[in-house]
């Protein structure tokens, strides 16, 4: 089985925000939909002694998503492999996955024309990845500072499940029981 | 947070839906339950069952203006509508099943209510339909009660928002619905089409009294209730459920909370209905109240979204630029051209 995952180096992250453009850009995202944002909550601490480090978000393909069950319209699923995707023609935008989702990953775009206002999502680029299977999101091809790294978890040779095996990872929200499949290694930014 | 999702029209279907749910409920409890032991009763004037559920006609028409009204706002609230008949696809989604009760108490609500309408011209219909009278006020009141309960499970079961997740607030919502729900029943029992005669006159009395009587129980049920939630989750709530409570209790909502919910929507009313009782304060200003009260419970409940935060989320969705879509569509010429 495969099982896609990201591994998220937060050592490595330095906020430079290439990510978000390249999502932004490649999937034609309209300006108020962002899918991958980079949070930070500033500078941190008291000088000397002072400190920053950067959250680069998206979709947490949830191994047991809270956004899928709860769907009327069966628009919103998930592949075998992990993948939480939303099929736009079935969605009838009733924003209960949105209200669902406990990253706020979901989002709805108020400058699609007013009867076309689906829901959108990251999908760790299923369609680029559904024309060639070995392509990476473009977040992840972007990432100069290789933050990023995609792959399958149940590869016991791959990058992200050696990573996963060997050094601390955190999970958001995991006492939420959805399972996240974005794995961060916490440290303070632009260390590595 | 980025911002409300769910808005007013979600908010209002909320309360439509509940207050259509609870009078058919009530209105098939009243005729299967009630009445018998009225007619049993030594009233000077015996009360028959029919007559009840005559007496409940208007009610139920408000109840179907109501859950239609609710049915538009939905449809309206969503981003494709042209899509929405997907909604009864998919059996693990509540919503799904909201919209398969809702409708079958639409449609039988509609068929019992059809069956009352007097006009001459219309009565081979309504006389075809009398016969399905206590099947179709059973089906409509079973799926009633269940509009009632599902309101508030579809918030509670959505777990990402703290103040929603409690299983105090199907509780509320439900007897919230059955307040509302006697408020309208009191302000419209007896009302066309049931026939103007004495013995009409006399169910609707006899039904209009118990109703009152429940509502002054259930003004007092939903305020412990609305007070054991709010206080629990000001006291013993996560951080972001506390502070959402915070601000119902003395924040930027506490007015509203406070002066609006308790006062005006329940205290008030309740005052009304036990000092005057069979004033116009109990009779009309009370139900009236109590609707405003349950609509403004829906408002708040339905904007108290908070998501727990990720650190910085907020900083960062303040600073996301929104008013540029236009020069960036013109500047793309409206295509991807990357």
């Amino acid at each position: 089985m495969t099982r896609y995952v990201m591994v998220i180096d937060q050592r490595r992250c330095i906020g430079c925000h290439s990510c978000t453009v390249a999502c932004r850009t490649w999937n034609d995202l309209p300006i108020d939909i962002v899918y991958n944002p980079v949070v930070t909550e500033g500078v941190q601490g008291t000088w000397p002694n002072v400190h920053r480090s950067w959250t680069p978000l998206l979709c947490m393909h949830c191994e047991h998503p809270a956004c899928v069950p709860c769907c009327p319209t069966g628009a919103s699923q998930q592949d075998d492999d992990g993948t939480v995707w939303i099929d736009y023609k079935k969605c009838m935008a009733c924003k209960v996955c949105v209200n669902a989702c406990p990253y706020g990953m979901r989002d709805q775009s108020k400058f699609e024309p007013r009867l076309h206002q689906f829901i959108r999502k990251c999908t760790f680029c299923r369609d680029k990845r559904k024309l060639d299977p070995d392509a990476q999101p473009y977040c992840v091809q972007t990432c100069h500072q290789k933050a990023r790294i995609f792959g399958d978890l149940d590869d016991p040779n791959s990058e992200v499940s050696k990573l996963i095996g060997s050094v601390h990872t955190e999970r958001l929200f995991e006492d939420l029981g959805t399972g996240p499949q974005i794995y961060y290694i916490p440290e303070l930014g632009g260390k590595a | 947070m980025r911002h409300h999702y769910w808005e007013w029209p979600i908010a209002t279907y909320l309360f439509l839906g509940g207050m259509g749910g609870g009078i058919f409920c009530l209105a098939a409890i009243f005729t299967f339950f009630v009445s018998p032991s009225l007619a049993a009763s030594e009233a000077v004037v015996p009360v028959v069952t029919a007559l009840v559920q005559e007496s409940f006609a208007l009610p139920g028409f408000i109840a179907i203006l109501a859950l239609g009204i609710g049915c538009f706002l939905l449809v309206f609230e969503l981003g494709q509508p042209f899509a929405f008949l997907r909604v009864f696809l998919k059996s693990t989604s509540i919503i799904c099943w909201g919209a398969r009760i809702l409708s079958v108490c639409l449609i039988f609500g509609f068929i019992w209510f059809l069956s009352y309408i007097p006009w001459e011209w219309f009565a081979p219909i309504a006389n075809f339909l009398a016969p399905a009278r206590g099947v179709c006020l059973a089906l409509a009141g079973i799926a009633g009660f269940c509009i009632m309960l599902y309101t508030g499970i579809l918030l509670s079961s959505l777990k990402a928002h703290s103040f929603w997740a409690t299983p105090a607030l199907p509780v509320l919502f439900t007897v919230s619905a059955l307040s509302t729900a006697c408020a309208a029943i009191a302000l419209t029992i007896g009302g066309w089409p049931s026939a103007y005669a004495l013995d009409n006159l006399y169910a609707a009395i006899a039904v209009h009294e118990i109703i009152h009587t429940i509502d002054i129980i259930l003004v007092v049920a939903e305020l412990v209730v609305i007070l054991v939630m709010v206080l629990s989750f000001l006291g013993a709530g996560n951080t972001t459920a506390q502070e959402v409570a915070r601000r119902w209790v003395k924040g930027r909502t506490a007015p509203f909370f406070w002066i609006g919910m308790i006062g005006i929507g329940l205290v008030i009313p309740e005052l009304l209905y036990v000092g005057m009782p069979h004033g116009i304060g109990s009779s009309v200003v009370a139900p009236i109240l109590v609707l405003c009260g349950g609509l403004l419970l829906r408002f708040l409940v339905v904007y108290s979204d908070e998501r727990r935060e990720i650190p910085g989320e907020n900083r960062y969705y303040t600073r996301v630029a929104k008013r540029d879509a236009k020069f960036l569509h013109t500047w793309k010429k409206g295509e991807n051209i990357f």
